[in-house]
């Protein structure tokens, strides 16, 4: 459902302004880094930051998921997410980092080459994506916004993993009622 | 799940799992009622229990406030009434109770999710009521609705249903949220694989010289905590098992309605519903079942004259059939209608490219392609063998048990579907491999031999390992291969697979020994890989994969891929 708060700023252009002078909303995000570009995700889709622990690779797995993982007795599969962004498989640092997102009850681990701090950005400075991006995973990308010179790429989970497992979302709101 | 937000949300389902086995039981006493009555046999044993059973549905739902469910079991209890009394309303009447009391069972079951809106038993009703005023109509006018007599047994009834009366009437058996003993299970398996990482710390340490006697004490609890913790794992399971006959039960109806749409004679006979099979089981056991019942009666049972012009009897019997054999239940669907057709399986088979790779498959081989993808669809294969819906899907909800399902079938004579399943999936018994620095989880169930490999028996013909072993010849797998690890080097152990239909070698890096591992569901968004079964986590805190045994034995997942060097 949080998902959308990227999207609104884009429907709410359709939608007859109740207050147009409204204080501006501030998208609170989770920033990580892959190669030397950073990229965000909303903050209340993700659950916690871990350490790599050892991944199990999962024989004839789909494509982008790099295997599984211990987390606290939960098994947890771990996305490659960079090859799904059409960059070469992560290789493990001491800086390699578990973002471990929850989307609409599914709990998923997302390989990133380091995190970094939570970033607040308004609305205002998000952009929608350049057309020239292309890639793989560019229908993903719902937005670039700048914070002086550095350039944050934001990321819609529910389409960068739809491609990864279209397994169906567990239905309705049992996602919340888990701490 | 939504019941949770009613208000009366607990008591909602203190009703539902009080009148759940009375409402089925209504149910399936009507088919039987009924056949009886065809039959003209003796049906006072089958009737008695009907009329109370049904006032005390009535009274619970009076008290939960479920008009609809009260109205329904009111006028059902009229219905048997003029049905005990004249026995000339009886054809026209005893299918209206058989569909009534389906609709009641239904309808209770439903309630746990939502209560069933005030209309919605009304057409039935309906019915009911022009049944009622005709037969009325035609003897005389209505009589006083009795009450029902024996209410103290009635009562006493419903307290057996919800829990075991002991033989002095103390109550000796509570009900249980289930949900509370999934959350102590998992608990369990934590506390069990806390002690095989303190196994193999203490195993590291035996190497070491020193501190001897604090080694011997530490060895001294250890085993005490094993043998807590076997002693706590056998009482665990026990709660959790549940006779089988909680699955078969709802199968006398959907045969009986099965039938009757498809113009045919069928009889459902079952045994071995006392075997007591964990809930899990239990639960996901239901769907698979009624994919084979339903397949045999639609297309494996021929119709009645047909049947005749082949000699045998108009009607047809299914046979639903649990046996335990050590830590395994057998079940079995066999009915004795016109059989699988080998020929069109192998047929289809080799359209799709999926024919096995000798020039003279045995017959357990065909048989086990009629559980391939995209050979069973319905509109196929029910033109060249008669049978169809999905046997992948019957096949794969078997696996993720960690079971495998085989068909056995004489044509002409009848076909039988074995399904062989753990009693229970928390816990598995299993041999621990290692291929290409990877850790994988056997169910020793489907271990026949482990052996270390002598490479002057292992062959290569057309790309296929084969191997001898115990003066057979049996394909090998290389583990690399099927498990995507490197498939250079040479292996020193092969493990020896059995599934119904064939032996298999699947050649491993290093034998790890016998572990009782938790099982773990794949979530999943790792989709259905389709040589892992679930998985584990292991002593040291590494996740390991449980591999499908049945599936490699079978030879299923061997991707293009792998037969390529």
């Amino acid at each position: 459902m949080s998902t959308e708060s990227i999207l609104d700023f884009a429907a709410q252009l359709h939608q007859a302004p109740t207050a147009p002078s409204l204080q501006e909303r501030e998208l609170h995000l989770v920033v990580f880094r892959l190669d030397r570009e950073e990229y965000a995700v909303p903050i209340d889709l993700v659950r916690e930051v871990v350490r790599v622990a050892d991944v199990t690779r999962v024989p004839q797995a789909p494509a982008h998921i790099r295997g599984v993982m211990n987390l606290r007795g939960r098994i947890l599969p771990i996305v490659e997410i960079r090859t799904r962004l059409d960059l070469g498989p992560a290789e493990l640092t001491p800086a390699s980092r578990v973002v471990v997102v929850d989307i609409a009850g599914r709990i998923l681990g997302l390989l990133v080459d380091s995190v970094g701090q939570v970033a607040k950005v308004g609305e205002r400075l998000v952009a929608a994506p350049p057309d020239e991006i292309r890639s793989a995973g560019a229908d993903a990308v719902t937005g670039v916004a700048r914070i002086g010179t550095r350039l944050l790429v934001l990321l819609d989970l529910t389409r960068l993993l739809a491609a990864v497992s279209p397994a169906t979302p567990s239905p309705g709101p049992s996602s919340a009622s888990h701490p | 799940m939504s019941a949770r937000e009613h208000p009366f949300a607990a008591l909602l389902a203190e009703y539902v799992s009080e009148c759940l086995p009375l409402a089925e039981d209504v149910a399936e006493r009507a088919v039987a009622l009924e056949r009886a009555w065809d039959e003209g046999t003796e049906a006072d044993d089958i009737a008695r229990p009907l009329k109370g059973t049904l006032h005390t549905i009535k009274g619970n739902s009076a008290m939960m406030g479920l008009p609809a469910l009260q109205t329904l079991a009111h006028r059902l209890e009229d219905l048997w009434g003029v049905l005990l009394s004249d026995a000339d309303s009886r054809d026209a009447g005893v299918a209206l109770l058989v569909r009534g009391t389906g609709l009641l069972a239904d309808l209770v079951r439903a309630t746990a999710s939502t209560p069933p809106a005030e209309d919605a038993t009304a057409s039935f009703l309906e019915e009911v009521d022009a049944f009622l005023s005709a037969e009325r109509g035609a003897r005389e006018p209505a009589r006083e609705e009795r009450r029902s007599p024996d209410r103290r047994t009635t009562e006493r009834r419903a307290a057996r249903a919800a829990g075991e009366l002991g033989s002095d009437g103390a109550i000796s058996t509570i009900r249980v949220d289930s949900r509370r003993l999934d959350a102590l299970l998992e608990t369990f398996g934590e506390a069990m694989i806390a002690q095989a990482g303190m196994r193999d710390a203490m195993r590291h340490l035996t190497h070491r010289r020193s501190a001897a006697d604090e080694l011997a004490q530490l060895e001294r609890a250890m085993l005490g905590l094993d043998r807590t913790l076997k002693r706590l794992e056998g009482a665990l399971m026990e709660t959790r098992m549940l006779p089988i006959s909680t699955v078969f039960s709802r199968f006398t109806r959907l045969v009986r309605d099965l039938a009757h749409g498809e113009g045919k004679r069928v009889r459902l006979e079952v045994a071995g519903g006392e075997t007591r099979v964990d809930k899990t089981v239990i639960d996901r056991l239901s769907e698979p079942l009624v994919h084979l019942v339903t397949n045999a009666v639609i297309h494996g049972i021929e119709r009645p004259e047909q049947r005749e012009a082949k000699g045998k009897p108009a009607e047809a019997v299914i046979t639903l059939r649990a046996v335990q054999r050590s830590d395994r239940v057998i079940l079995t669907v066999t009915d004795d209608g016109r059989g699988l057709d080998p020929e069109g399986i192998l047929r289809k088979a080799r359209a799709l490219g999926q024919a096995p790779a000798g020039d003279n498959p045995s017959l357990a081989e065909i048989y086990a392609l009629a559980f391939l993808p995209g050979l069973s669809t319905a509109d196929q294969v029910s033109q060249l063998s008669g049978r169809g819906v999905g046997l992948d899907v019957v096949a794969s909800s078997i696996r993720a048990l960690s079971g495998n399902v085989t068909v056995g079938s004489e044509p002409g004579r009848g076909t039988t579907f074995s399904l062989r399943l753990p009693l229970t999936v928390a816990v598995l018994r299993s041999l621990l491999v290692e291929v290409s620095h990877e850790r994988y989880a056997l169910p020793l169930a489907d271990v026949a031999e482990t052996l270390r490999v002598r490479p002057e028996t292992l062959h290569q013909v057309a790309r296929q390992g084969m191997m001898t072993w115990r003066g057979e010849v049996i394909p090998v797998l290389d583990g690399g291969r099927v498990l995507g690890g490197d498939t250079a080097e040479s292996r020193t152990y092969c493990v020896v697979l059995r599934s119904a239909a064939r032996h298999r070698g699947l050649l491993v890096d290093a034998l790890l020994g016998h572990h009782e591992v938790v099982v773990k569901a794949l979530d999943p968004s790792l989709g259905r890989p389709p040589a892992v079964a679930a998985a584990t986590i292991l002593g040291d805190g590494r996740v390991a994969c449980i591999l499908d045994t049945g599936r490699l034995a079978d030879g299923w997942v061997e991707p293009a891929a792998a037969l390529a060097t």
